[in-house]
């Protein structure tokens, strides 16, 4: 085995051993000045979670008719789909040999031939700003970051992404190329650290990453923002493609991962546990495994026996698994028909409607404060979302 | 559209209000971005409705 000797300053040497190989394998190492076992080497470093989109609690598969704006399948992925008909779903095509399971896949079913001129189409991924502090945006030691990703996609081109600071009015913008159609290509891009801005040490929204679909004439109007600065509208998304200019387009997604530092690392595969976990604190589904929200004759997952009389009838209390990132909104499942806002009585067997509230840290559902009615026999669901 | 949303009859508190389409119960935590959306929903004029 070759090996290189270097001296300490004082005392002592460290080696760097080569073994035999066959051919020339490449160590990359940090352009600039790094530790090298806290870029490269240690465990949390993907920044993203559920970046190899394991986690949806929400459903595997969602239909947009005309638009939607919202987080429907994968957890913390928020679809922004200003028009077009769509199905977005969780999908078993992933790239060969990379480990991953599961992708995000967004099928177009109707075109978007003459988009509007403020279409805003993209994927969306959001930041606690307490999660993003040891970036030290906004000061002279402002780290860089290295956003990488495998992407499929029918239609070919230029791509756009951007980081975009929301306390502080700021973007920058990069492009990737889609070489081939229909094929998995594994994409990096390295995005400078800002001077400029501090991102608030809290739980509110700092940080999105905008991966563009489809964008209207007021965002790509200009000269793509490449450096950090104020954000101007016309130059967030220059040249970005039409990857909806077909019904017969699909884009794919997969292991996402941002990182502090110039060079991309392998992905940092989770165990699902802590993925699901870590995707708790934005939204709690309180159904079983394998069942979403709205489900008929979905499992029990919260029963409450006799209840007594009174101004109050039924509660279940219970904590949640992981203290949510604010109070959430919850919305009550009728197990038996899967209507919101209800609990089912298996005294009546009626839907009743329930009163859900919750706190960081755990959950009520009751009767309506307003018809204290006494039942028998509580059964509910409920999810409970606090998302950026 | 939204309701509002008496979490104690006896005391008549308002303390969360309620998204009618799907029948979502918001809070009144500003860090809540459903509950920003309510904001902006009243600041364009709206007014929720009376709870049922």
């Amino acid at each position: 085995m070759a090996s290189i000797n270097l001296q300490g300053d004082t005392s002592g040497s460290i080696s760097i051993s080569a073994p035999s190989v066959a051919g020339s394998n490449t160590l990359t190492l940090p352009a600039t000045t790094q530790t090298l076992a806290t870029q490269n080497a240690l465990g949390i470093r993907n920044l993203i979670i559920n970046g190899d989109m394991q986690i949806a609690q929400r459903g595997t598969s969602f239909t947009v008719t005309g638009g939607d704006t919202a987080y429907r399948t994968v957890d913390r992925w928020k679809h922004v789909l200003g028009a077009g008909n769509w199905v977005v779903s969780q999908d078993t095509d992933v790239p060969t040999g990379q480990g991953f399971a599961k992708s995000l896949k967004l099928d177009v079913t109707s075109a978007v031939t003459s988009p509007a001129s403020g279409l805003f189409t993209a994927l969306q991924y959001s930041f606690e700003g307490q999660h993003l502090q040891h970036l030290k945006k906004g000061t002279s030691n402002a780290e860089s970051v290295t956003l990488s990703f495998w992407v499929k996609a029918t239609k070919t081109g230029t791509y756009i992404v951007e980081l975009d600071d929301d306390d502080n009015g700021r973007n920058i913008n990069k492009s990737y190329t889609v070489d081939a159609s229909d094929t998995w290509e594994y994409k990096t891009i390295t995005f400078a650290g800002d001077t400029t801005g501090t991102l608030n040490n809290d739980n509110g929204l700092s940080l999105r990453i905008f991966m563009y679909l489809v964008m209207g004439t007021d965002y790509t109007s200009g000269t793509l923002q490449t450096s950090w600065g104020t954000t101007v509208n016309a130059d967030r998304a220059v040249g970005q493609v039409n990857t909806a200019d077909s019904a017969s387009n699909n884009f794919w997604i997969t292991g996402v991962q941002l990182e502090v530092g110039d060079t991309a690392t392998p992905f940092e595969h989770r165990p699902y546990d802590m993925e699901l976990s870590r995707c708790w604190r934005y939204f709690y589904s309180g159904y079983a495994a394998g069942e979403y929200p709205g489900q008929a004759g979905a499992s029990i997952s919260f029963q409450q026996g006799s209840q007594s009389t009174g101004s109050w009838c039924g509660i279940v209390v219970a904590p949640f698994p992981t203290q949510m990132r604010a109070t959430p909104t919850m919305t009550a499942y009728s197990p038996n028909s899967g209507a919101s806002g209800k609990w089912y009585s298996n005294n009546t067997g009626t839907d009743q409607t329930a009163n859900a509230s919750g706190t960081t840290n755990g959950f009520k559902v009751s009767c309506q404060g307003n018809s204290p009615t006494p039942p028998n026999g509580m059964q509910v669901n409920f999810t409970a979302n606090a998302e950026l | 559209m939204y309701r509002k949303i008496y979490e104690s009859h006896q005391t008549l508190s308002t303390t969360s209000i309620q998204k009618i389409s799907d029948n979502a119960v918001i809070p009144f935590d500003p860090a809540n971005t459903d509950y920003q959306e309510y904001l902006e929903w009243v600041v364009e004029g709206n007014t929720p409705e009376e709870a049922e």
